[in-house]
Parts: C-alpha cells; sequence; structure tokens
C-alpha cells in the first residue's frame, strides 16, 4: 500500500511541476473563436482506488461473504464520456454517453449508456421546448436536493458527477419584468412511465406532471416546483438562493412528500411497509473569506429516511444471516440483504440528519490552479462521519488531478461504522478533449 | 466716492452662480466630481457601447512562463447585465456566467443549475476575478471622489458606490486625449493595492468603436503572475432582457 501510494504522489508531484516553456507573446486567432454548427467532444478518465476493508462491517459481510479479503482491495476505474451537438436555425439536437469500466478482484465490468440525448427548438429567447432524455437539475442544495422531483439523487461523496436523466418532454418559458420581481420563468415536464420507458422512475403505466416556477425577486432566487401523476406520491417543494453580502450566500430547500411508502425491517427480520406524509428540508450556505477559503455548510433532514433502529434491525439481519452461511452454507438471507442494499438500505444518504461541510481554499501559496479541500459529513443521529481530505490541481490545460483519501470513522451499528471500508485513496486524472 | 452699477441680466447669473456654489457646498459635491463623473461616464462609452457582444482571450501567466489560456464570448446589455460563455478550452467549455447587478452565477453543464457565486472569487484562477471579467460600467460602481492632472493624463480617484463592489477604491489614469483609461490601480478602503490593470494596443474595431485591446494585469498578492485579457470582435448589438436570466444559461452558444 505504501508503494502505491508514493507512487500516486510521485505521479501527481510530476504533474504539479509540468510546465510549458515561457512566450512573452499573446496572440488571438480569430478561427478559435468561428462557430461550427457541430460539436464534438469528450472526457476521458482514469481512476485506480485502494480500499481498506473494515472485514467486521456489516456491508463488508455482504459484499464479500463468499470470497473474503486481506486488509486491502485495489480496484481500477475508468471512464469515457463523449458528447455531441448539433446546431441549425432553432433546432439542436445533443447527446452523451457515458461509459464506465471497472476492474476489481472479481473481474471486469463495463456498461455503457446515453446519459442524456434530446432534441430542442428555440423559436424565441423566451421560450424552449425539448424532448428526450434529459437531467433537469432542480434544486439549490450541494450536496444534496430534496426538491430535485424528476432526476436520480446525487451522490454527496462527488456532487459534481454527471448524472443519467429520463425520458421527458420539457419548454422553457421565461420572462423578464422591470421591479423587485426581475425574472419569472417556467418550466413545465412530462415524464412517461410505460414498459421500457423510464422504468426506474416509479409505477408503470402513468404520465407524470412536473413543474417549476422561477423568480428572482429582491434579488432572491425562489422555485415552486410539484410532481403528480402517480409514478411515484405528489410531492411539493420550494428553494431559494440568495446573496446576505457579496461573499456569503444561503441557500434551502424543503419539500412536501405525500403517503411516502418505503419498506423497513423489524427486529426479528421481517419487512413491513411504512406510509406517512414526509417532508425534507436542507439549509446551507456559502462563505468566501478574503484569502480565498470557500466553506460550503449543509443540514439536510429527510423525515422519509431511516432511524437508527431501522438500520440496526438491517444490520442485524446481515450478521444473521452471515452466520447462517458460516455454518450451513444458506445464503438466502444474504441475497435478500443484498437486494434491499441495491435499494434504499445501500444508498448514500439513506437515513434522517446529516451535516455537510467542506472547505476549499483556492491557489494556497500562490500556486495557481491548486486547491486542498477538506470534506466533513457526518450523520448527526448515530455520530458516525466521513472525512475527506482532497487534493485538485488543474494547471495543465485540459487535464485536472485529483488525489483524495477518506476515512470513514463510526462505531458498530452505526451508518459509516458499518460500511465496508475503513478508508479509501483514491487518485483520478480526468482529460477533456 | 466709487460708483458701481449691475446689469440685471449679470445680477441674475451672479446669483444663479452663488446658487450653484451654494447647493454644492451644501451637498458637499465639489464641482471637479461632477466634471469627473461626465468624464468617467466618457471612459465608460470610450471602452464599450452600452449593449454589445464581444470575445475575450484570458491568458494566466504563471512566473515559469508556463501559461493557461481561456476563450470566452460575452454580452452585455444596459447597465448591470452581462453574461459570458466559455469556448475554450475544452475543460471549460460551455461553462457560463451570468452578473445582474451585484448578483453572479456560474453555471457549469454537468452540475447544471447555476450557482451563485462572488465577485471576489475566479473563475479561471489567476489575477483575473469574477467582477474584472463580468465588468459593469465604472460609472455604474463608482463615484469619482477627486481628480488630478498628471502631465499628458488626468488621474481620477474613486470610491465605491456600495460594499458590495469588489474593489472598495481605484485609481484611473485616463488619457486626456482619447479619454481612455491607461493604468487602473485596484485597493482596498485602507489604500492597500490589490492589482494594477495597464490598458494597452489601442485598435479600431469598426462601428465607431476604438479602444485599448489588450488589458494586462499583475498583482502584489501574486508575485511573478501576470494575466493578459486580449479582445476582438466587439460589436453593438441588442438583446432581450430574458437573455440575462438563469433559465437562459444553457442557451448562451444560441447567441453566436
Amino acid at each position: 500500500m505504501k508503494r502505491c501510494c508514493l507512487a500516486i504522489g510521485t505521479v501527481f508531484c510530476l504533474f504539479l511541476s509540468a510546465m510549458g516553456a515561457a512566450q512573452d507573446t499573446y496572440t488571438f486567432d480569430l478561427a478559435e473563436i468561428e462557430k461550427k454548427p457541430y460539436h464534438l467532444g469528450g472526457y476521458v478518465e482514469l481512476k485506480p482506488v485502494l480500499f481498506g476493508l473494515d472485514r467486521e462491517a456489516a456491508f463488508y459481510k455482504l459484499r464479500f461473504y463468499n470470497s473474503p479479503q486481506g486488509q486491502t482491495l485495489p480496484e481500477w476505474n475508468g471512464r469515457v464520456q463523449l458528447e455531441g451537438s448539433y446546431e441549425k436555425d432553432i433546432y439542436r439536437i445533443y447527446a452523451r454517453t457515458n461509459t464506465d469500466l471497472r476492474q476489481t478482484h472479481s473481474g471486469g465490468s463495463e456498461r455503457t449508456l446515453f446519459q442524456e440525448a434530446y432534441g430542442s427548438i428555440k423559436p424565441s429567447s423566451s421560450l424552449k421546448i425539448e424532448m428526450g432524455k434529459k437531467v433537469m437539475r432542480w434544486g439549490k442544495g450541494y450536496a444534496w436536493s430534496p426538491v430535485s422531483f424528476v432526476d436520480r439523487p446525487k451522490d454527496p461523496d462527488d456532487p459534481e458527477l454527471a448524472l443519467e436523466g429520463y425520458i421527458v418532454a420539457a419548454a422553457d418559458y421565461i420572462k423578464s419584468v422591470d421591479g423587485p420581481l426581475k425574472t419569472f420563468s417556467f418550466t413545465p415536464v412530462l415524464l412517461p412511465v410505460y414498459d421500457g420507458l423510464n422504468g426506474g422512475f416509479g409505477s408503470s403505466g402513468k404520465m407524470n406532471v412536473a413543474g417549476r416556477l422561477y423568480f428572482l425577486l429582491y434579488d432572491t432566487d425562489i422555485d415552486l416546483l410539484f410532481l403528480t401523476g402517480g409514478s411515484r406520491t405528489d410531492r411539493y417543494g420550494f428553494d431559494f438562493s440568495r446573496n446576505i453580502t457579496s461573499n456569503f450566500e444561503v441557500h434551502g430547500e424543503f419539500a412536501y412528500i405525500r403517503n411516502q411508502q418505503r419498506s423497513v425491517l423489524d427486529a426479528t427480520g421481517k419487512s413491513r411497509l411504512v406510509e406517512k406524509d414526509a417532508r425534507s428540508t436542507l439549509i446551507g450556505i456559502r462563505y468566501l473569506t478574503t484569502f480565498d477559503l470557500t466553506t460550503i455548510v449543509e443540514y439536510y433532514h429527510n423525515d422519509a429516511g431511516f432511524g437508527g433502529d431501522d438500520i440496526k434491525n438491517y444490520y442485524a439481519f446481515i450478521n444473521r444471516g452471515y452466520d447462517v452461511y458460516r455454518s450451513t452454507g444458506n445464503a438466502s438471507a444474504l441475497v435478500n440483504a443484498q437486494t434491499m442494499g441495491e435499494g434504499a438500505y445501500g444508498r448514500s444518504g439513506a437515513m434522517r440528519d446529516y451535516l455537510y461541510v467542506r472547505l476549499s481554499q483556492k491557489e494556497p501559496f500562490n500556486i495557481l490552479y491548486f486547491a486542498p479541500a477538506l470534506t466533513w459529513m457526518m450523520n448527526l443521529e448515530d455520530r458516525s462521519y466521513s472525512l475527506t481530505p482532497e487534493l485538485l490541481y488543474t494547471g495543465i490545460t485540459n487535464l485536472e488531478l485529483r488525489f483524495r483519501t477518506t476515512f470513514i470513522v463510526g462505531a458498530r451499528n452505526t451508518e459509516f461504522g458499518e460500511k465496508q471500508n475503513d478508508y479509501r485513496i483514491e487518485f483520478r486524472a480526468g482529460y477533456y478533449f | 466716492m466709487i460708483k458701481t452699477t449691475t446689469s440685471p441680466a449679470r445680477g441674475r447669473i451672479t446669483i444663479f452662480k452663488s446658487l450653484v456654489t451654494l447647493i454644492a457646498v451644501l451637498l458637499g459635491v465639489p464641482a471637479f466630481a461632477l466634471d469627473g463623473t461626465r468624464l468617467l461616464e466618457q471612459v465608460d462609452r470610450g471602452l464599450n457601447p452600452v449593449s454589445y457582444e464581444m470575445y475575450r482571450k484570458l491568458i494566466n501567466v504563471e512566473p515559469s512562463g508556463a501559461k493557461k489560456e481561456f476563450t470566452m464570448f460575452s454580452v452585455k446589455k444596459d447597465k448591470d447585465k452581462i453574461a459570458a460563455l466559455f469556448l475554450a478550452p475544452a475543460s471549460e467549455k460551455g461553462r457560463g456566467t451570468l452578473r445582474l447587478g451585484e448578483n453572479m452565477w456560474l453555471y457549469i453543464p454537468n452540475v447544471g443549475k447555476p450557482i451563485r457565486i462572488t465577485s471576489l472569487q475566479s473563475v479561471v484562477g489567476g489575477v483575473f476575478n469574477n467582477a474584472d471579467i463580468l465588468n459593469l460600467d465604472y460609472s455604474t460602481e463608482y463615484n469619482v471622489e477627486r481628480m488630478e492632472e498628471a502631465g499628458g493624463e488626468i488621474l481620477l480617484y474613486l470610491k465605491a458606490k456600495t460594499r458590495e463592489v469588489a474593489y472598495d477604491r481605484l485609481k484611473m489614469w485616463v488619457d486626456k486625449k482619447q479619454t481612455q483609461p491607461v493604468k487602473v490601480e485596484c485597493l482596498t478602503e485602507a489604500g492597500m493595492l490589490i492589482k494594477t490593470l495597464y490598458f494597452k494596443d489601442r485598435k479600431d474595431f469598426g462601428g465607431g468603436i476604438a479602444r485599448p485591446s489588450v488589458i494586462e494585469t499583475d498583482s502584489p498578492l501574486f508575485k511573478g503572475y501576470k494575466s493578459v485579457m486580449i479582445f476582438a470582435k466587439i460589436k453593438k448589438r441588442d438583446f432581450k432582457d430574458e437573455v440575462f436570466t438563469l433559465t437562459f444559461m444553457p442557451n448562451l452558444e444560441s447567441l453566436r
């Protein structure tokens, strides 16, 4: 492991010091800004990861019950994203594919999909109509977005990752006015869920309707949002964002979800369906100091998440299943637990109350394009947490280098304490073209 | 015995002058400030039309001589609306920034939703910050406190109208003949130098627009570093207000 860390550190330092030759002439070739009707581009990424395993943790037992591992586990990840667009008059088509490659102890895997693929018509600067697979990206939160009713959930460990969209028909109508209300816009969305269409969204055979009303009112961004139609239960929400001063921003989201259903395990391992109205709240700030330290703090409460007892029952279910497997070879309970783990129980942020803090220092010691950061995410109910220091360097054109380590800390029967790893070391080299 | 006579017309002028002086004294607005304000507005109009589009290249130069370049397309309307779209490098392509008065947002295609940013941050790194990239007219953000003759130049002392403005004070050297800035020092409230902007290489862009085509900047806070902004294809153009909205940010490319 030491050799691996040393190698990664050496590569990082080499890139950090790799600079081009000096030239004092500045040129601006107008061919660089000539507009073409088409665009092709992409991104490739290599990400080796070293997991430091916690062999007593419930999620370790769940994943490796039939293939025990040592203290550490290496993994190689690759990603290729290709995007293209073509524009003519008021028409535009756009597509982005994503291919994930993974090489683990159990072999290699590859998954390719269209994250977005849609066409749009823009008859005026006030109106746009779009149809196809698209990410809507609603909400103001950085790590979580409870009002993001028509998107897949973000990964709070990497909130800026590109997401996969749903197939929708949507429009944007924008109106600017004078006075305290400067801008108004309306975004209606149709999201059909039928056989082979948006299957993962919810109940099939439904035409869902969602909408967002946006206002820039008294220098505050305000959104009112809703989703109805039956694939998921009806939900309503609002969000806001405002700069209190030029370097201090506050934002928040509130979602009200009617008749939210979730399956929970009781102490004996039996599953029962719980249904209740749920409220999700996020409140956050973004603050920039005079010495360029950006602080993001977010508190997230999710009524629909699991309580401490719910999650303990799940861990107990895994542990019992593991004991049964060890003594009899019968893995049926663990297979059930894996299915649950692929759903709500294994989701990042599966419980109710979280605190997220991210400190990012821009260009310390006058090292241009270098940004170290520290991210801390804590489950406020059981006090378990993850702590992620990272180093980011973007000084070489189109190349992004990130080195980070995540320490996962918590007692037994806590969310982070029962995760598969004690720590994770990763290096990511991404190149845009 | 000395007699003085005053004509009625001359008397009215004297009374008018006295009233202007009295009002100026009472309001604390010296006459040179009025002239300075007019001069600053001339400087603004000499640099850009009220509404326009333009292309810029930003070059960050490190002490080693290494460079990083960014190309962007910008549109502006009225006194307080400006948006910019990054065209290159590939890692930044599609990023957009929007400024409405003191409100600023950054749109990153993958992240999708625009996030609020501040004037002192820098979306490109280096010496230029967001306020330099999304700059409004100087007369929109600053009052002229006083002005001085300095050879062939006029030195304007500017003070920010509100605390939201990126720099509390500016010292602007204006070429008398061309009424265009030669150098601008950006200062804190206490007078500490944050950065210096040098306006160079005056060029005729057509359409009656002739202005410096290069702005260089350095900063005692970034010793040895330098950033350069090169201007191209500046032209008058009107836009609808809806262009300068969060909802429109993903569509800035369609304006080119």
